[in-house]
């Protein structure tokens, strides 16, 4: 799969970060490709472009806050879930995802 | 720079007494305080307690990662810990805590380059290969090391 995807948390310092390294990590290992943005206390970070989310097979939103800029992946399945999920089980999370695409 | 220029080695303490996560929470930001990070203990205190209370900084691995964005933080910063017992956190796997990273922002840092670092030792916990070295470290230069690489 293609996978993009946004963290952010409440206060923007710390899980924002995990977040996003835990399910780049999981993507990988699973053989996917992944893109993650974070929005946090220092701003947005590794921004996706209109390319990889034109080409994404899924969004992923791994938020405790409302994240800016969603209105980029109309039309594309997006799942949206806290950051404590990303964070606890991201590869079971990543396989949930491709197991409901493949339906 | 790197976590090095964040991480002061009188802000790590590898034998903390504490036996419950308040009391944990208590001794580090002693040490904040009294290496002159704060402006107001007990202010920033309460504002890692509300911070707690939103949802857990148990990131599994027996790392806990408390942070207070707040006004009561005169120099952003960081403070690591690590207890004799293992303490409760509700941690996302459900593991008890021995090793604690709190951070501390002042909420007016938006843009400092301390608050980046801080982010980066973040990511650093993503690893659970960093996670176990932390854990065994003997050493505040060794645990300054692990996240400087």
């Amino acid at each position: 799969m293609k996978i993009v995807g946004i963290a952010a948390c409440t206060s923007g310092i710390a899980h924002t970060y995990i977040a996003k390294e835990k399910l780049v990590a999981a993507a990988k290992e699973l053989g996917h490709e992944v893109n993650i943005e974070t929005q946090g206390t220092i701003g947005t970070e590794d921004e996706l472009t209109a390319q990889q989310i034109k080409d994404a097979d899924v969004v992923i939103i791994a938020a405790d806050i409302k994240v800016g800029g969603k209105e980029r992946f109309r039309g594309k399945r997006v799942v949206e879930v806290p950051t404590h999920i990303a964070i606890k089980s991201p590869k079971a999370l990543i396989n949930k995802i491709e197991s409901e695409l493949n339906k | 720079m790197n976590a090095a220029d964040v991480i002061r080695k009188d802000r790590v303490e590898l034998s903390l007494k504490a036996d419950t996560k308040e009391e944990a929470l208590r001794e580090l930001v002693d040490i904040l305080y009294e290496s002159g990070a704060l402006t107001d203990k007990e202010g920033f205190l309460k504002d890692v307690l509300d911070r707690e209370s939103v949802s857990t900084t148990g990131i599994g691995n027996g790392i806990a990662i408390p942070h207070g964005k707040s006004a009561n933080v005169r120099e952003t910063t960081v403070t690591i810990g690590r207890t004799k017992t293992p303490l409760g956190w509700e941690s996302v796997d459900e593991k008890p805590v021995s090793l604690i990273v709190l951070l501390a922002v002042n909420e007016n840092d938006k843009t400092n380059v301390h608050v980046k670092l801080l982010s980066q030792m973040a990511r650093k916990l993503a690893s659970e290969e960093s996670c176990k070295r932390l854990l065994e470290a003997k050493t505040a230069d060794e645990i300054t090391a692990i996240f400087s690489e």
